[in-house]
This record gives C-alpha cells, structure tokens and sequence, in this order.
C-alpha cells in the first residue's frame, strides 16, 4: 500500500471527500485517512440536508452563494451520482412578533449583501406552501436556497474521488502530526505513517487533538445534535424549511420521508458513552416543535432518531486555513453545524490552497489565528 | 474490526449475476444487483451500503433484511459474514406518530 | 419520573420468569410488553414441552404460560401490556409508548427479554404474497384462529418447521412438503416422525427454486442442491400450493442492548449481548435474558429468566452473594440438563453415529423423516412381548423423561440421566391404561397387542386431530413414512382428562403389520 502521497487528508466526510475529488481532478495523488470504520461517519452523514445561504454570518456568505450558483446545481451530472438537490427556496417561519423581529433582522443583514431574501406575510408564505400552520404570521424567503441528501452527496464525492484513484483508508486513526526539518509531512497513525507534501486536517472535533499534536489549536467545542426521520409521505413541499425560533430544520426528500433536525436546548451539555447517542427528551421536543408549524404531520410516523457531533467554533464560522507557522498544514474544521452546504465550495478552495493556487474566494475571514481575547 | 481497510483493494469486475433483480430489502425495495454494485462503488460496510441504497431505512429498520445484506455484502468481499460490523441501532424501536412521540404527558415538562 | 427497583422489557418466559423471582424478593417490578396478550411466545405453542418435571415437561405451552402469568400476578409483579418500549438509554431510562403517550421511567436495573424474530430466505417469488414466516403462520392458527392457507410447502427442518407442519395439520390444512437445504433433519427425529407418518415427505437436500403466481403464491418449484448448493439438472419438483412457510432460524431481538452501548458480539446464531452466567451485560444493572441472549426455547427461557432475576435482586442488595450462588448453581444445573443429549450446542454441526448407549442412530429418520421398519427394532423401546405392552418409539437422546413419571406400574426406565434413551423394565407387567401414550410430548410411544384377535394385532396410538373417529369407523392404517400398507378398524377411542388433549386412538389392523401401522387415515380421506 502506497503511503506517500501529494496530499494527505486527515477525515473522510464530505470536505474530505470533496477535497480529495477536486485534487484528483486536477492531477494530486491523495491519501485519506478515516479514524471510524465508515466513509462520511461524522456531521457529514447527519445533518439535516440543509444548502441555505440565508440565515449565515456574513463571512460565509460568499461561499454559500458560490456554491448554490456554481457548484450544487450540477453536483449530481459531475459526480454521475443523484445528491437529490433541491433549489426550491428556504422558508424560515415566524409565529410571534418576536420572531418576525429576528427574521427582520437576519433578511436586512444578509439583502446588505446581495442575497435575494425578502420577508413575506402569511397568505404569500401559504401560497408557496399550503401546509403551514394557520398560526404561522410571516417568514424570510430565499427562493435560491435548498437541501440535498447529505448521505448521497458525502458518498458521491467518495466514489468519484476513489474511482479517480484517490487512496482512502478507513479504520485508520490518526494520533500525530509530525515535522520533517520544519515542514509538516508525516501522519502517523495507530498502525501505519504515512507523508504528504501537504496535510489537511478536516476531521471534525477530533480536528482539535490531532492540530494539538503539532502545537495548534482551534478554540471549539462539540455539542450534541439530533435528528428524526418519517417513513415516506405523499410529495407534500420541497422547500428548506427553517424557523425564527431554531424549532427545527428539515425538508421533505426524494424518498418522500420528512429529514427534521431540532434542539433541546441541552445541546451543549448532552452526555454520550463515547459515540454519539440520543436522550430521551429530545425527539419529543422536536416534534412538538414541528407540529406547531405543520400540525398536517401529526400522524407521520417517525422511524428513526440519530444524533451527532457539532464542532462548534468560538465564533460560529469554521477555520480554513493554511498554518504559516506549520508550513504544509491546512486546516478545515469548526464548522459549527452548518458545514454541509459549504462543502463543495470549500473542496474547491481547499484543493486550491494545497496547491498553491490563487483561491477564487478570500478566505482570509476564516484564518486559525483570528481569535483574540476581548481586551 | 473490518480486514477491508484500503478502499483501493481489487474486488475484480462486477460480474452482472441471474439473481440480481431479487428484491433483498423489502421496506425500500432494494434488489440484490444494487447491494452488489454498491460494494463495487467502495461501499464496504453495512452502515455506507445502507446509507447509499436505503437497505434498511424502511419501516422494520433492517430486522427483515439485515441479515442477507451481510451476506451478500460479505461475498462480494470474500470476507465471512461475521467480519463486518453490523450498523447502529437507534430509537424508536417501532415506527411512532409524531403526535405520540411529542406527547410526554405531565411528568416530563 | 418514577423509577422501578426493575424494569422488564418483555413478558415472555424469561421476562415473567425474571419478574416472579425479583419480586418474590422483594423488588419493585414492572414488566412492559408491546403485545395485548402476556407470554410472548408460550401461548402459540399447543404441543407437549420437553425435558423433565422441573421443566414442565408434558405440559402445552399456553398452559405454562398461563401458570406463569398466575404466578406473576399473585407476586404482585405489575405487568404492562400493549406498552412499547422505544428506546433504553444511559442512566437506565426508558420511553414507552402506551395509548398514544411516551411515558418515562427509570430503573436501578433493567432486563431486555425482547425474543426473537424470524430469518428470511430470499428466493425468486419470495415477495408473493403467500410466503410467511412459520412462526407467523402459528400466530395466525393458535392465536386467532385463521387457517394461514390450504396447501402449504415448509421450508426448514428444524424443530419450528417440524412443530409447526403438525400444527398446521392439525388446523386443517395439507402440508404437501417439507424442505430442507441440508442433507439431515434439523429438529427433533420424534418431531419428524409425527409429521412424516401422516403423509408428508421430506425432501433434504432441497431448496426452493421458484415461487409462482401472479397476485399471490400458486405454486413452487424445488430441486435438490449439490455439495456447493448448485441445483441438479432433472430433479426439479412442482408443488401446488397457495402457501410458502419459511422455518429458517430465528435472530435475537437484541436492539434494545445495543441500543445502551453494552457490548455485543456477532456469532452465528445473532448478534447477541456479551453477558456472563447471570446475563450481566458489560452495562452494570443491564442483563438480557431468553432467545435476546442466545437462541434455545422457552424451557431455556424461563431459567435464564429466572436466573436473572435473581442476579438483579443480588445487584440490588436484596439478597446476598451467598444466597445468589447457591440459587444460580441449582438453576445453572438445570439450565445444563436441557443443553444436553444429540442436540446439545457443542454438538451442533457434529454428525453423531451413535447414541449414547452405544447403538446406531437411525439414519434414515435424518434423511427421510421417519425411522425404517429394519432400524426400529434395534432400541431398548422396542420389545416384542405377548399382551399390551408400549413401543417405544424414541430413538436419539434428548433430554426428555415424562414417560418413566408417567406409567404407574413403573414399566419405564430413563434413569438420572434424562437424555438416556427409555427403556422397557421387562419386570414389569403393562396394564394398557395409555398414560405413557399421552405424556410422551413427541408422540413417540404406542400401546401394541400383537395377539388381540387371532390375526389381528391392535395398536393404540396418540392422536390430536379433529374430527376424531368413532369405535367401528373403517379407515387405513399408515407406516411410519405415511404409506398405506393395510385396512384399519377403529376399536376405541379414549380420551381422559389426565390425557390432556392427547385421544388415544386403538385400531385394529392384520397381525403382520403390527411392526409397521402408526398412523390411522379414515375412509373418507378427511384429516
């Protein structure tokens, strides 16, 4: 087995996956490593499916436009894989004067930034989808935002990358990092050690741990998420939908099954027995959090609930960045929950940056050492 | 643990078969070609094969197939059945109404 | 949120089992089970349980269950029916699902006795509907009273496919064949004989090619496989049927435990808890017990059930270790007792030749279903003696004695050892009352008169179909492998209260068959 390789990426989720497939497309050898037994194990295969640009802090905006413009519309045609992607707009719901405030602000911030969100009262949200609640008072729409199957598309970017002869590994983990004369090259894992001219490190909160191996940190923390599935329903609505309050996200797939994520509000002390597992209280919560905006749903059945690891970054943007003072490393991690849809975009950049090329966006917001103390 | 590690490992050609058009997975109507052709697209494990063809996304959450996915999982990578790590398993045990699933009663708020 | 000393998640024998022992020492117990009716599995099974007294052994299922349901309530053990349990989480939690809302509870410890549930064989038509798990189609017969279909075909050799082929007989429906892959009968040889002797023939070596029709099964097609499970050109079969049962193992229930994190392992046989003797699994105050743990049968079940129990109450600091050990020992040996004899777990796989006496088990009962008329004669049930005396017909070593109990005149030997193989005390004169015919759970011994008339021997043998026949009825008799051989007269029918359902049924038959008829097929054919 070859242990050399231009670049070695430490994580297989989709900005591992996707990085690998935009580096082998432009002719690197690539290497990556899976610390569990399965591709796309982390947030990658359990997040709600969500590709929205609204509702983002202003400094990943950019990203999500780029990749809801350019790079999500014909993902499915250029991996020769349906991701099931939907652009059929983002409806974050409002019930309150409270949350027509926030929504208010939220659509201000981002239209300052050339996103196309507006505020709309209920008969137009009802227009655009029949089965709101009759309590719901208004929303933010973005007709250009829309979800796709993380699974599939986590996947997609896998078997691609591995048919263009990209070298994944899984079971494989990762314990140091380790410089040659000064340049980060050797990935030494419990079994092997494998070198690369650059190393990515996208591997979630482990992210953390393994940067600590050679004097990095990344000022995050993880928090624990759930997630619950129906069995199919009639097609019903494609929209993103979203709410003011953070009740829930979710959207209705191809399969016909409803994809519905949702906090408990414990989320950031949630106790797991080493993998992520579910609570008793919070699937309940979510679905009471749905059935005040769709009470249309009371009867789907739910067939499952996951949970998952967020790395939640201090200041809720990830890090991407090259690491000058580890030259060779790259970082792509804190993604704070909403990394998914991102995930083409920062393939791309990230392949960029491991070769040296001009980024086509600025990633200069997302730098590793941005974080200061407060005085 | 796996034995299947490097995903690059040569399975050899897919080899259409008589029998692929059986359905397997019954819930999600997933045939036999299209757990075999998953393994030859590097899906190695059951939690990917699930995940990438919804064999035991349905309604009895693989109780019914899950025991013929492995193996035929397993002999498309010459591995014996027991070697593949079987997928999560999660709540709730039995398909659950929304309405019921959000109804805690006094106790809980 | 009300937090039990322990919860139970199942009824069945090991749950009720489990929850009599716990709260006869003082826990506080709850049992929850998704289904209406408690007992899991015990209220489908009609036949005759094996094993010895301590066992239960000639008692039907469903009348265990019923003493174990009584035993439960006059413990005060609080049983909880049509209550789902969704989900067991850290701390010992569980959600349950009853009416239409998820109530919590927590225990100090938790028990899973959630069962089994049936494998699956895929073959081209298996998706027809038609094509039922034989377990299934018990539910549908002894629960609720629905024939599952007229013309069935069993797949599966073993002792559900045996148990249930009877079963489905006796409900009224044909069973036209019985399949299997492997080269030898799985289950019971006293299983097979019973179903071979009423006309079913067993095709080993077989599987099932293709299931046929368009709405709904209407017919199969079987051919017999080579070594490397390739069908033979030419030994295609075609069977008429609307009916497919698949008897093909069963998986343990164990999602629950997984669920908590407790360490499982895959064995052939399920994924399964990593427990030790008292099913502690690697979770503290977490156990599993009966078919979640391991795949036996109820017997099994309920001391496992009782076991853990036990184990929870020590956990619990209701008894001490002391008394612990010595209950567990007691159990463990009579949990060891069931796991011994030619169906043993050690010797699953073995092919044994002899039995533990030394004689040569009958092969053609392991190919065919049935023992030949020149193998019957070689064992110690077998003695031909003037007057009534019983034939036994019990030919491997099962861990099984009821009949030695049975016989007031002490005319059968089986000895400390339950698996030995029964013995006639030529000592001993037999008054012909027929105790033993009723009490031997495979229907393995008759009561033969080889001089009851000049040329006319009599043969009593148990019978549990409906309708029976009256005295002076004329009908055939049939051999072990469901042959006519020679016409029958019904003499008498007995059926006493003692004998539980089992008729003894006494024909009279041409001297020279008295060796060969065992089975009585009345004139009309009807059965």
């Amino acid at each position: 087995m070859e242990h050399c390789a231009d670049v070695v990426i430490i994580g297989g989720g989709i900005i591992g996956n996707s990085t690998a497939y935009y580096l082998a497309k432009k002719g690197c050898s690539v290497i990556v490593l899976e610390k569990s037994e399965d591709i796309g194990n982390g947030g990658s295969s359990r997040n709600g499916g969500g590709v929205r640009q609204s509702g983002r802090d202003k400094r990943e905006l950019p990203l999500a436009m780029y990749g809801a413009k350019k790079l999500w519309p014909t993902l499915s045609e250029e991996l020769d894989m349906d991701v099931e992607y939907y652009q059929e707009g983002n409806l974050r719901l409002g019930k309150t004067e409270g949350h027509i405030k926030i929504l208010e602000g939220l659509t201000k911030n981002a239209t300052s930034l050339g996103l196309d969100v507006t505020m709309i009262n209920h008969d137009e949200a009802k227009a655009i989808n029949p089965y709101l609640s009759a309590e719901v008072m208004g929303a933010s729409w973005c007709p250009t935002d829309g979800h796709a199957n993380p699974l599939l598309a986590t996947l997609a970017y896998y078997r691609k990358a591995r048919k263009l002869g990209v070298r994944f590994v899984t079971s494989e983990e990762v314990v140091e990092i380790r410089k040659i004369k000064g340049k980060a090259r050797q990935v030494i894992t419990t079994e092997n050690t494998y070198e690369g001219e650059t190393v990515i490190i996208a591997a979630g909160y482990a992210s953390r741990k393994i940067a600590a191996t050679i004097g990095v940190d990344i000022p995050m923390n993880p928090a624990l998420l759930e997630v619950l599935v129906t069995e199919a329903q009639p097609p019903m609505f494609y929209q993103m939908l979203g709410t003011a309050a953070a009740d829930f996200y979710g959207h209705q797939s191809t399969h016909g099954s409803f994809v519905f994520g949702g906090t408990s509000g414990f989320e950031e002390v949630n106790k797991d027995n080493g993998t992520p597992v579910t609570n008793s209280l919070t699937a309940s919560c979510i679905c009471r959090g749905i059935m005040k905006y769709f009470p249309c749903l009371e009867d789907a059945k739910i067939v499952r609930t996951w949970a998952g690891w967020i790395d939640v970054c201090v200041d809720h943007v990830p890090v991407i960045s090259h690491v000058e003072e580890v030259p060779g490393l790259i970082l792509a991690c804190a993604f704070s929950g909403h990394g998914f849809g991102i995930a083409p975009t920062v393939g791309t950049l990230l392949a960029h940056m491991a070769v040296g090329e001009k980024t086509i966006l600025d990633v200069s917001d997302f730098r590793y050492d941005r974080f200061k103390a407060k005085i | 643990m796996s034995k299947i590690k490097d995903r690059l490992i040569n399975l050899g050609e897919f080899v259409l078969q008589p029998d692929d058009d059986m359905i397997i997975c019954r819930c999600e109507e997933v045939t036999k070609g299209e757990v075999r052709k998953a393994v030859h697209d590097g899906m190695f494990t059951l939690t990917e094969i699930r995940r990438y063809t919804r064999t035991g996304m349905g309604l009895c959450q693989g109780q019914t197939c899950g025991r013929l996915i492995k193996g035929i999982v397993a002999r498309e990578l010459g591995v014996a059945p027991i070697e593949l790590e079987a997928a999560v398993v999660r709540s709730p045990m039995r398909p659950i109404e929304m309405k019921v699933l959000g109804n805690e009663g006094k106790e809980a708020r | 949120m009300k937090r039990y000393d322990l919860i139970i998640i199942g009824a069945g024998p090991a749950g009720l089992s489990a929850g009599i022992e716990a709260a006869k020492r003082g826990l506080e117990v709850i049992v929850f089970d998704e289904n209406a009716k408690p007992g899991g599995q015990l209220f489908k099974q009609i036949h005759k349980f094996f094993g010895s007294k301590e066992h239960k052994a000639k008692i039907r299922g469903f009348k265990i269950g019923e003493e174990l349901l009584k035993e439960a309530n006059d413990c005060g053990v609080r049983v909880e029916l049509n209550a789902i349990v969704i989900g067991l989480y850290l701390d010992k939690e569980v959600t349950v699902k009853i009416g239409d809302e998820i109530k919590h509870y927590k225990g100090d410890a938790v028990i899973v006795a959630t069962g089994a549930t049936e494998n699956m064989v895929p073959f081209d038509g298996w998706t027809l509907p038609g094509v039922i798990g034989a377990g299934a189609a018990q539910t549908m017969m002894n629960l609720h009273s629905i024939k599952p279909g007229k013309r069935v075909l069993m797949l599966g050799s073993g002792n559900v496919g045996l148990v249930v082929s009877f079963q489905l007989m006796q409900a009224g429906c044909e069973v036209v064949a019985l399949v299997d892959a492997a080269p030898k009968v799985g289950g019971y040889g006293v299983h097979a004989s019973k179903v071979s002797r009423c006309g079913v023939p067993f095709y080993l070596s077989h599987t099932i090619i293709k299931a046929e029709g368009e709405e709904c099964v209407t017919g199969v097609t079987i051919g017999e496989v080579d070594t490397s499970w390739k069908i033979v050109p030419g030994t295609e079969k075609h069977f008429n049927i609307d009916t497919i049962c698949l008897a093909v193992g069963l998986s343990p229930m164990s999602q629950l435990l997984s669920m908590t994190g407790c360490k499982m392992k895959d064995t052939p046989g399920g994924y399964v808890p990593e427990c030790d003797e008292t099913g502690a699994t690697s979770v503290p105050g977490i156990y599993g017990a009966g078919d979640v743990s391991g795949i036996e049968e109820a017997s099994s079940a309920m001391i496992e059930g009782r076991i853990s129990g036990i184990a929870a109450a020590e956990y619990l600091g209701f008894i001490t270790k002391v008394e612990l050990n010595e209950k567990i020992e007691e159990l463990e040996e009579a949990l060891q007792s069931l796991r011994e004899g030619m169906f043993a777990p050690e010797n699953r796989g073995k092919v044994l030749e002899k039995t533990d006496e030394g004689i040569d088990v009958s092969s053609n009962l392991l190919e065919m279903g049935y023992v030949d008329e020149l193998e019957i004669g070689r064992f110690p049930g077998i003695r031909r003696v003037s007057g009534v005396h019983p034939a036994i017909e019990c030919t491997q070593n099962i861990p099984c004695n009821p009949c030695e109990d049975a016989c007031p005149r002490k005319c059968i030997k089986i000895g400390d050892k339950i698996t030995s193989l029964p013995v006639i005390n030529p000592d001993r004169d037999c008054s012909g009352c027929g105790m033993c015919v009723a009490s031997c759970p495979g229907q393995a011994i008759f009561l033969v008169n080889e001089e009851y008339e000049p040329g006319f021997a009599a043969i009593t043998m148990p019978y549990e179909f409906l309708p029976l026949p009256v005295p002076g009825d004329q009908g055939r008799a049939l051999d072990r492998s469901g042959k006519e051989v020679c016409m029958a007269e019904i003499i008498e029918i007995k059926s006493l209260a003692a004998f539980d359902h089992t008729h003894l049924l006494t024909m009279k038959v041409p001297g020279d068959m008295v060796m060969k008829a065992r089975f009585f097929r009345n004139m009309e054919g009807a059965q």
